[in-house]
């Protein structure tokens, strides 16, 4: 992924910048870039968000309909999370079925959501064991300048917070908002050998594709990690991100919130 | 008895003694791979027990040809890495002669590495008097990290094949061996070498390949009378 | 399998581990005739086969990179490994878990002294238990020692889950399942001591405290699991060292 020969060269000024202890954007190293959200964009979604952070653009789309649920959790519904790295999106990116970098992109956001519970899935019974909503998120990158992740986990929340069930259409009484509880932050840092950056660019992410992702849920409670990339990580340095990541998620919590329920 | 290392082992905290199968880091030395450690007043290094043979600038090959091209043949050496013989590097090269007259497909021949570049590409040469292309005897393959016990410290491992059984051998680095010969001293020296392979890391090998020589001649000694 | 209604009964566990106890393993090393290096590995009910070929020649070449060796990783469960039949061939969990297995091999493999080659790891789960990724990970890791791949230490790996409220190492598949977390593991080991970490993930509830108290938990029992590889290694290898 990281073949993009201008993104190759922005190395040594990353690194220069990096020893004087600055960014190249000038953000100091916890600093999320600027975060714009729309939500409700695609009409013929459940649910819908556009996500700009810095120049990194995601949007993302919500169905719905009736289906089985799994076998070992009759009453409650399902949550699919898929993402598309769609060739529009980055010269490095290629068709084709979904590539390792997009199933791990995909996972870490559904881990998140997930794992902080904050859709409420057993208010998306219909009958038990039978039939119960299925929510499709489907992520779709439109341009990558570094950090997909994050600003698709972003999309993902808000896009579930927009979302209304669309029970009518399929004869199941009337609508209803979709029952969020809380709001997963995943905070992605760029790992270079002791320091790490958070919420890095494309240029930075030249130094080498080595991130740690650590998700929060709004009690401070860590719900998902994933260290990506081929490096070794000191227990102390795992424990800074982790602290740094807490307070990170906040601000973009607050962030998420002050848009969004502008916005809804 | 020497001491089993694993990748990873503390092996020396002075870095002026790192040898082969080492690594440096700070002030410390690790072994790198898996061997036997090997430790010297001036030197630690730990000898690889298993592992591809990893072509060296001098070491001797046996090579097979996989291609001929215009300017020389790329040959299949056991290894990750082919090696080109050029046109140039061959005595037998001649004006108006084909490669593929000189050397084809399929072909054996006894070579010397002359150069590696960063890349990994390694160039032979036949220019030496150990090489030649291989029109008869046998070629025996064994693991490439046991080599160094069947040439035996100073040759003497190999002296005492050769002289024992009157056979040439030439012991390339990448565990291919050709021995040339009687046909029956042939097949006691192969047995030998799958002896000596099986057996590299232990004590009193020499003895005992000795021994077995000379029991296995009075075998074929028996048989001829 | 249904949730359990408790997990932890007088400080014994549903398999009547205490919460810092290892499931049995074993390892066998040189396992496979045909591959450079290999190992076999039971952990409590999971059974692995480890293989690693190289380094060799790449192909496609277009692969090739000109300055290391590229790693490749392959975690793929038998159909028959699970209860329900497992459609053959990768589903995302399993390239995740390749993708992640593999980025921490190339951390500690020494893939520059061998540009343009290729290292292929394989490792089949034959039958799947909770944590089936450590346990190939441990397995793989002795094969790549087997193999005579350069490395700057072994790798370890295990998980800690969190079950009633409570840390437990090397989580079975109750607690897996139903458990209110799940971190794995896998550490550099060099020098005899736990050095970093090279694959983390993490998916559940967890404090910042418990995460710091689960690495402890790890680390104790990946020290265990390292004097289990290093032994196997040993036991093959011994007699050649002998008399020597």
């Amino acid at each position: 992924m990281s073949n993009d020969i201008l993104s190759e060269i922005k190395k040594d000024y990353v690194l220069s910048k990096l020893r004087d202890g600055e960014r190249i954007d000038g953000r100091k190293f916890d600093e999320f870039r600027k975060l714009e959200i729309r939500t409700g964009l695609i009409g013929k979604a459940e649910g819908s968000a556009y996500v700009k952070l810095g120049n990194t653009q995601v949007v993302v789309g919500i169905k719905m309909q009736p289906g089985e649920p799994f076998p070992d959790v009759p009453d409650k519904g399902v949550i699919i999370v898929n993402a598309e790295l769609v060739p529009l999106a980055s010269p490095t990116f290629e068709p084709g079925p979904p590539d390792e970098n997009s199933i791990e992109l995909a996972r870490v956001v559904d881990r998140g959501i997930r794992e902080s519970e904050a859709v409420d899935l057993s208010k998306l019974c219909i009958e038990p064991g039978k039939k119960v909503w299925i929510i499709f998120v489907d992520i779709h990158a439109l341009d990558d300048d570094g950090n997909l992740l994050d600003a698709s986990a972003i999309a993902s929340i808000c896009a579930l917070m927009n979302t209304k069930v669309p029970a009518s259409r399929f004869g199941l009484g009337e609508d209803f908002d979709l029952p969020v509880n809380d709001i997963p932050v995943s905070v992605t840092s760029l790992i270079i050998g002791d320091k790490f950056l958070v919420d890095p660019t494309r240029d930075e992410m030249s130094v080498g594709e080595r991130t740690l992702t650590v998700t929060v849920d709004k009690s401070d409670n860590i719900v998902a990690i994933q260290k990506s990339g081929d490096y070794l990580l000191s227990e102390p340095l795992f424990t800074e991100v982790l602290e740094v990541s807490i307070r990170a998620s906040k601000k973009i919590r607050e962030e998420i919130l002050r848009q969004c329920s502008k916005a809804c | 008895m020497r001491k089993i290392v694993l990748p990873g082992d503390l092996i020396s905290t002075n870095p002026k003694v790192a040898g082969y199968g080492t690594y440096i880091e700070g002030d410390k030395v690790y072994a790198k791979i898996l061997g036997l450690f090997d430790e010297a007043e001036n030197s630690a290094k730990v000898i690889p027990l298993k592992g591809k043979y990893i072509p060296s600038i001098g070491d001797t090959v046996i090579g097979i040809v996989r291609e001929v091209t215009a300017n020389g043949w790329n040959l299949d050496i056991n290894s990750p890495y082919q090696a080109f013989l050029p046109l140039t590097e061959n005595p037998e090269t001649k004006p108006g002669k084909k490669p593929n007259d000189i050397l084809d497909l399929g072909d054996a021949v006894i070579a010397k590495v002359i150069n590696i570049d960063p890349r990994m590409r390694v160039t032979v040469t036949m220019k030496d008097k150990i090489c030649r292309a291989i029109r008869f005897g046998r070629i025996v393959a064994i693991n490439p990290a046991r080599i160094p016990r069947v040439i035996g410290k100073k040759g003497s491992m190999i002296k005492l094949l050769k002289s024992e059984l009157d056979v040439q051998i030439v012991a390339g680095q990448n565990g291919l061996i050709w021995l040339n010969g009687d046909r029956r001293k042939i097949s006691i020296a192969e047995e030998a070498i799958y002896l000596i392979e099986e057996e590299a890391h232990t004590e009193g090998l020499t003895d005992r390949v000795a021994e077995f020589l000379r029991r296995r001649k009075e075998c074929l000694a028996q048989k001829n009378s | 399998m249904s949730r359990p209604e408790k997990f932890i009964i007088d400080g014994k566990r549903l398999d009547g581990r205490t919460p810092d106890q290892l499931r049995p393993i074993k390892i066998e090393v040189d396992y496979l005739k045909r591959a450079d290096g290999s190992c076999y590995l039971e952990m409590g009910k999971n059974r692995v086969v480890a293989a690693v070929y190289g380094p060799r020649e790449v192909h496609p070449r277009h692969l090739q990179d000109p300055t290391k060796a590229i790693i490749r990783y392959r975690y793929n469960m038998a159909p028959f490994s699970v209860e329900e039949r497992k459609r053959p061939g990768p589903d995302r969990r399993s390239i995740e878990i390749s993708k992640v297995s593999k980025e921490a091999f190339e951390a500690v493999i020494m893939k520059e002294l061998f540009p343009r080659s290729a290292i292929d790891i394989f490792v089949e789960v034959l039958q799947a238990d909770a944590g089936s990724r450590t346990a190939c990970i441990n397995a793989a890791s002795v094969a790549l020692v087997d193999a005579g791949i350069p490395m700057k230490g072994i790798l370890t790996s295990v998980a800690v889950a969190k079950v009633d409220g409570v840390l437990v190492l090397d989580p079975m598949k109750e607690e897996d399942n139903y458990g209110e977390a799940d971190i794995p593991f896998a550490f550099l080991i060099r020098g005899g001591k736990i050095e970093s970490i090279a694959l983390l993930q993490m998916d559940g509830k967890m404090t910042k405290e418990e995460i710091k108290e689960a690495i402890n938990l790890a680390k104790k029992g990946a020290m265990e699991i390292y004097q289990m590889q290093r032994e196997a290694i040993m036991k093959k290898f011994i007699e050649e060292g002998e008399n020597e």
